[in-house]
């Protein structure tokens, strides 16, 4: 048994480094290493302590009123508890804030089901987008079933946010595509004019497309096509996010041998079941970090249209400090925020490496 | 109404084809037939245009001058059902050109329910079928990633014969492969032609050409430089070209 296990021994690999041994050896080869670890590991240390203190040692949790919070040293969180209802609905009416809640859970939940591959058929996703939205507007917007209308001037908060990522998304997405293949098309007219479409909106800043939506078109368009300001503001917006996705999406497709097309050619396959069954999941496959970051970024670009006069969730957290009494504690509502933007943006991600993992199956 | 055409006009034929890369004249006054069933193979040197040939026939490539007629129907920039042509005729190419994100089985099946519109179940069956005829039903449900050249080479093969079609081209279908996968394949495209398969193969494997050509044609500067049946080919060859190609490929 002994002399068996020594064999197997000999043909095994040679262990692993020990965790001290790898500390050792990364942070502490040299005395100059030594001093820059200390250092470094001080100042670490030091920061994080402040920010512990900050936040939880000397923060206080709950105030009946804003003066018991002057002494504090730390966080004066009760601002969020008393004015988180601004926070998260912006100017929606106090009493209907039910509706805007559940609204944002309906929203969430269809965001959350369009990343499980089970919906992914151009049949589900439809219904499900449908629906989610639906339910969405119907709860936002009111106007049937004894719902009081609550007319999307006075959307807000975090309703008003993922209302407007999920709408940009789901009209850019599409239009990414088409922007994508048409650049790539084999008619020299439609490349160039996709092409040229692409650069034009790239070449202009995001609130400029923004001001021009929600102003400037009213005097162009007809009445009935102008909707409302805030339709107008999610097309220009989609429109800016398909021509930096349609760029993302075309660099998966430059990336497929041309050898992938002529195969389904040569099997009898039509543009269409080309595009979709072979170039469009390896070309998505190919730009998914590219694809997410752009998701990424416009999660967060959103807190641009409050210079077009909505108050999405950043713009009703300023509205929440900015009158009376909390004006001191605009630190507290910030952090409050960026842990909302943290927690949807931070999952993104992770859902985006769990695809990259889930996609890379039989690519080594 | 397939097979009434079969009996009556020739597989391919092209006359007088002419095809330009810009100025570069690729193909020049090609001629050839091909009778159903039978097996031809194209050899010549690189850049002979030997490709190019084969992929005018299932219009990979247009031709800019003369005809190619494919199991009786004109390939030409008119006809919008070329997607038909295509269907009729496989291609095996040298770089297997599966699709990596599907496994076997779905590469094996994806044409079949798009294009022929059959079930997903009857594709399948089909698919294990010819699966188990390249040797590999085990490899059914890996990615192609997973396999190796000789092994991926037999599923693109299989692929092609799920579409049931009446010619089978195979460009260069093992320059890719590692030495000791080379017979694997051919032994593949051997029983192919034994069982009657129209075959069109670019390829230098020149013991496979003696064993199943009908004719061998030799390809150079984008011309039909000479063509025989394989034994005179190889043993007495003709032209000056083809005598110093062979003395190349056979003197190792």
């Amino acid at each position: 048994m002994n002399t068996s296990n020594q064999t197997l021994n000999d043909v095994l690999a040679p262990p692993k480094p020990s965790f001290g041994g790898v500390l050792k050896q990364r942070l502490f080869n040299t005395p100059l290493d030594a001093v820059i670890t200390i250092v470094c590991a001080g100042l670490l240390f030091y920061l994080l302590y402040n920010v512990i203190d900050w936040a939880f040692l000397s923060s206080i949790w709950k105030a009946e009123d804003e003066p018991l919070c002057r002494d504090a040293t730390g966080a004066c969180w009760s601002v969020i508890d008393a004015r988180h209802r601004i926070i998260m609905f912006g100017l929606f009416p106090f009493e209907e804030h039910w509706r805007s809640t559940v609204a944002c859970v309906v929203m969430i939940l269809t965001i959350v089901l369009s990343c499980v591959p089970w919906f992914w058929s151009a049949v589900r996703l439809g219904l499900l987008w449908i629906l989610g939205f639906g339910t969405f507007y119907i709860l936002m917007h009111g106007g049937i079933f004894g719902l009081t209308e609550i007319t999307p001037e006075r959307w807000g908060g975090l309703a008003l946010t993922l209302f407007i990522f999920a709408a940009v998304s789901i009209i850019g997405m599409p239009l990414s595509v088409i922007l994508a293949l048409g650049r790539r098309s084999k008619l020299p007219v439609i490349a160039k004019m996709v092409g040229l479409f692409i650069d034009f909106f790239r070449s202009l800043p995001l609130l400029t497309i923004l001001f021009t939506a929600a102003v400037i078109t009213p005097f162009l368009l007809p009445g009935w096509l102008q909707g409302d300001k805030l339709y107008r503001v999610i097309v220009g917006f989609a429109i800016f996010f398909a021509c930096y996705q349609a760029e993302n999406i075309r660099a998966g497709l430059q990336a497929i041998p041309p050898g992938q097309d002529e195969a389904g050619l040569t099997l009898g396959l039509s543009y269409w079941q080309r595009v979709g069954r072979i170039q469009l999941p390896q070309a998505f496959r190919n730009s998914l970090p590219a694809i997410v970051n752009q998701f990424v970024i416009t999660f967060k670009e959103t807190s641009i249209v409050t210079i077009v006069g909505f108050f999405e969730i950043l713009a009703s957290g300023s509205a929440a400090f900015g009158t009376g009494q909390w004006t001191a504690h605009y630190i507290e509502v910030y952090v409050f925020i960026g842990l909302i933007y943290f927690i949807f943006v931070f999952s993104l991600s992770r859902y985006g490496a769990y695809l990259e993992r889930k996609l890379r199956v039989g690519h080594g | 109404m397939a097979d009434n055409k079969q009996s009556n006009t020739p597989a391919v034929s092209m006359s007088a084809v002419n095809k330009w890369f810009d100025d570069f004249h690729v193909l020049k006054d090609i001629n050839l037939t091909v009778a159903d069933g039978e097996k031809i193979v194209i050899c010549g040197p690189s850049g002979s245009g030997k490709s190019t040939l084969i992929r005018c026939i299932c219009k990979l490539e247009d031709h800019q001058r003369g005809s190619i007629n494919v199991l009786g129907t004109e390939l030409n920039d008119d006809i919008a059902n070329i997607d038909e042509i295509r269907r009729e005729v496989g291609m095996v190419f040298q770089q297997f050109n599966l699709f990596p994100h599907m496994t076997v089985l779905e590469n094996c099946t994806l044409a079949q329910t798009l294009v022929r519109k059959k079930s997903r179940k009857e594709a399948e069956a089909i698919a294990m079928g010819f699966l188990e005829k390249v040797r590999i039903p085990e490899q059914a449900n890996k990615y192609p990633g997973e396999l190796s050249g000789g092994q991926q080479q037999r599923v693109a093969i299989a692929r092609s014969l799920c579409m049931n079609p009446q010619i089978l081209l195979f460009d260069e279908p093992t320059s890719a492969l590692d030495p000791e996968m080379i017979s694997e394949v051919l032994d593949v495209m051997v029983s192919l032609a034994e069982e009657g398969m129209t075959m069109v193969c670019v390829t230098h494997e020149m013991g496979f050409a003696r064993r199943v050509a009908d004719r061998v044609i030799f390809m150079d500067e984008g011309e039909i430089v000479e063509e025989n049946d394989p034994m005179t080919f190889f043993d007495h060859p003709e032209n000056e070209r083809t005598k110093l190609f062979l003395g190349q490929i056979l003197a190792h």
